[in-house]
């Protein structure tokens, strides 16, 4: 009982600052849902050894179940979001927080957004250096300031106002993507950039709440001052009462086509099927512009899709429903 | 059908306030501005070069909250957005939170057209535009005495809205030239009084500013966090493209319907695929102003039946 009693703790300190009920869940006439991805890209068995894909596996693993948790606890879809995304940003190796991809000037640079569908309210943040969970920093903009995006310097003095912790630029370098910046320099200029391991997830809680979230350190060598689609609402990231949707990509295509916010539209006006606009926009819209990558869509049913054009996608879901599936190559594993 | 639209910004204009100088002087600059638009348009260049013809008079006007004379942040600086899209191939620039750029726009567009990126945020933007060759300028040309007294008033809690109007400042153009192509563009100083690094809806694709060619081509001022949750500008392009709306049912819609619904107001113009032009306001008033070859010129204010009529 004891024993019990002090996981619930454990997973209640997990969950963050909300308060959570103890109760166990009502039987819902929809399921719980967290979907999440750890980024698109040359994701090939190929070119993984096993040690590396089980290290993702468990990386993943670990994310997937802190939100799982979250909602499992009657936690909020809000809640859940953003203890799976700190999860992969606390992990080196996603493209997130430490461990984030390099600029062309060999630091990292943060954006992250999350969108509440039931606002719909949304906070952002873009160009954060210092900032270990810049996902935590998103959620105090929605629920702390009137503005939906901060940048910058001025995004870490609202950091400090709201007593979150700096941590030196030097926290997010790791070796791996020092040597990834200097491959990226060597190889011939002008290419396009490689590197889509952005991170994210979505989730759909037990009153029926849908919420998204993404977290990134951009692309390898990209301009100081680059803002990919991630914490850009509607490309990146969006969430509303009916559809959620998270991207990993060539961000710079995502903003363009307004991709999450255009799953989300061709669902509600043209009635097509969630996977059905899924597979349209990143099977067609996108790939006809040349945009590579691939995105997490959930609606308020608890359907879901996680589709790419890419080689492969690092993805998770796990539902109420008993189903938990981990994969990262184009052959559903 | 060619055709051009401008904003100089949606609030609360009230008629008393605003003297006949004053308005005067806002009805030259949007008439300074719509002309050097339609110009563009009128000797067979592209809806592109139209909608940066017209935002760059906007911004180097001291009127209009964009580049001078640009509203300031709390801690006194100007820190300036924008961005503009070509609906050709829906390519895009757009430049956040630069404090040194003469004409953000024109840094936009260097963005779309000479860089790898879309959105370019803070002193990176500013690295980029010495390296395309843009001087900067001190953050002090973009300050006005009018912009000082309106953060002086508004820190200390006093009503402005009579000095310098409007509250929603924003600046923005939509075109369809001779050959069909769709353009948008959007420039703004922000909220005065905004936190440093507080980024509005104006450089914000699918936001404050999008353009789809056979589609139409958007550009927003307001209340900017409220158009960024709603997706506004893409929300309206996708009203039509999938809902078979017209552009003016669905600004209608998303204005004064879901807008208005969630608590945010402003204004939008737009031009659909046949140079048709739209322009509406949850406000009280909008700058605006409307050209086309079939022969529609106005220049409006206030939603009555106020337009200038300026003979073609």
């Amino acid at each position: 009982m004891s024993h019990r009693v002090t996981r619930l703790l454990t997973s209640l300190v997990l969950a963050a600052a909300a308060a959570l009920p103890a109760a166990p869940l009502a039987a819902a006439e929809h399921p719980i849902v967290i979907v999440i991805h750890g980024g698109a890209g040359v994701i090939e068995r190929s070119h993984m050894s096993p040690e590396r894909e089980a290290s993702y596996r468990a990386g993943l693993g670990a994310a997937l179940d802190a939100g799982y948790a979250v909602l499992e606890h009657g936690g909020s879809s809000l809640d859940a979001v953003g203890a799976a995304i700190r999860t992969m940003e606390d992990d080196p190796q996603f493209n997130a927080g430490r461990g984030a991809v390099l600029n062309h000037d060999g630091f990292c640079e943060l954006d992250a957004a999350i969108m509440d569908g039931s606002g719909p309210r949304a906070g952002a943040v873009a160009g954060v250096h210092h900032v270990r969970n810049p996902i935590d920093l998103a959620r105090l903009v929605m629920d702390k300031s009137p503005h939906v995006l901060l940048a910058g310097q001025g995004a870490e003095e609202f950091a400090l106002e709201q007593g979150v912790g700096l941590v030196p630029a030097s926290y997010f370098i790791t070796p791996q993507r020092v040597r990834e910046l200097e491959e990226e320099k060597r190889a011939a200029a002008g290419r396009e950039p490689r590197g889509m391991g952005t991170v994210g997830a979505l989730a759909l809680d037990a009153k029926g709440h849908l919420a998204a979230g993404t977290s990134t350190g951009g692309i390898s060598n990209k301009l100081y001052g680059r803002v990919g689609d991630t914490p850009i609402i509607g490309a990146g990231t969006y969430a509303s009462e009916s559809c959620a949707v998270s991207g990993t990509g060539q961000g710079e295509f995502y903003i363009r086509q307004v991709v999450a916010y255009d799953i989300c539209a061709m669902v509600q006006y043209q009635h097509l099927p969630l996977a059905k606009a899924v597979d349209t926009m990143i099977h067609d819209k996108l790939k006809r512009t040349g945009g590579e990558g691939g995105v997490i869509a959930l609606d308020r049913d608890g359907n879901y899709a996680m589709d790419f054009n890419s080689a492969g996608m690092h993805r998770g879901v796990r539902d109420s429903r008993g189903h938990r599936e981990i994969a990262m190559y184009r052959d559903a594993n | 059908m060619y055709a051009i639209a401008i904003h100089g910004g949606a609030g609360a204009v009230p008629r008393a306030t605003l003297s006949s100088e004053r308005e005067q002087r806002y009805r030259a600059g949007l008439e300074a501005a719509l002309d050097g638009g339609y110009a563009v348009l009128e000797r067979g260049g592209s809806a592109l070069d139209a909608v940066t013809a017209a935002v760059r008079i906007l911004e180097d006007d001291p009127c209009f909250n964009a580049g001078r004379g640009a509203a300031l942040t709390r801690d006194g600086a100007a820190e300036l957005d924008a961005a503009i899209m070509d609906g050709r191939q829906q390519r895009a620039g757009a430049v956040a939170s630069v404090r040194h750029v003469k004409n953000p726009i024109e840094l936009a567009r260097r963005v779309m057209e000479k860089s790898r990126h879309v959105l370019l945020v803070g002193p990176g933007a500013e690295e980029f535009a010495l390296e395309e060759g843009l001087a900067l300028v001190p953050n002090l040309y973009f300050r006005t005495p009018e912009r000082q007294a309106q953060l002086e008033h508004e820190q200390r809690g006093e009503r402005v809205s009579d000095l310098v109007p409007p509250v929603h400042g924003t600046v923005g153009a939509v075109a369809c030239d001779r050959a069909g192509n769709l353009a948008a563009a959007t420039s703004t100083g922000g909220m005065t009084n905004k936190r440093p690094g507080r980024v509005g809806d104006s450089p914000i694709i699918g936001a404050g500013t999008y353009a789809k060619n056979g589609v139409c081509a958007v550009s927003a001022t307001g209340h900017g966090e409220y158009f960024i949750r709603a997706v506004a500008a893409h929300h309206v392009c996708a009203a039509v493209e999938y809902r078979g709306l017209s552009l003016e049912l669905a600004m209608r819609e998303l204005l004064h319907d879901i807008l208005s619904g969630l608590g945010g107001d402003g204004g939008l113009i737009g031009v659909d695929r046949d140079g048709r032009i739209v322009m509406d306001f949850s406000t009280e008033g909008m700058y605006r102003g409307a050209r086309d070859s079939a022969g529609r010129s106005e220049i409006a204010i206030y939603p009555t039946r106020d337009s200038t009529k300026i003979a073609p």
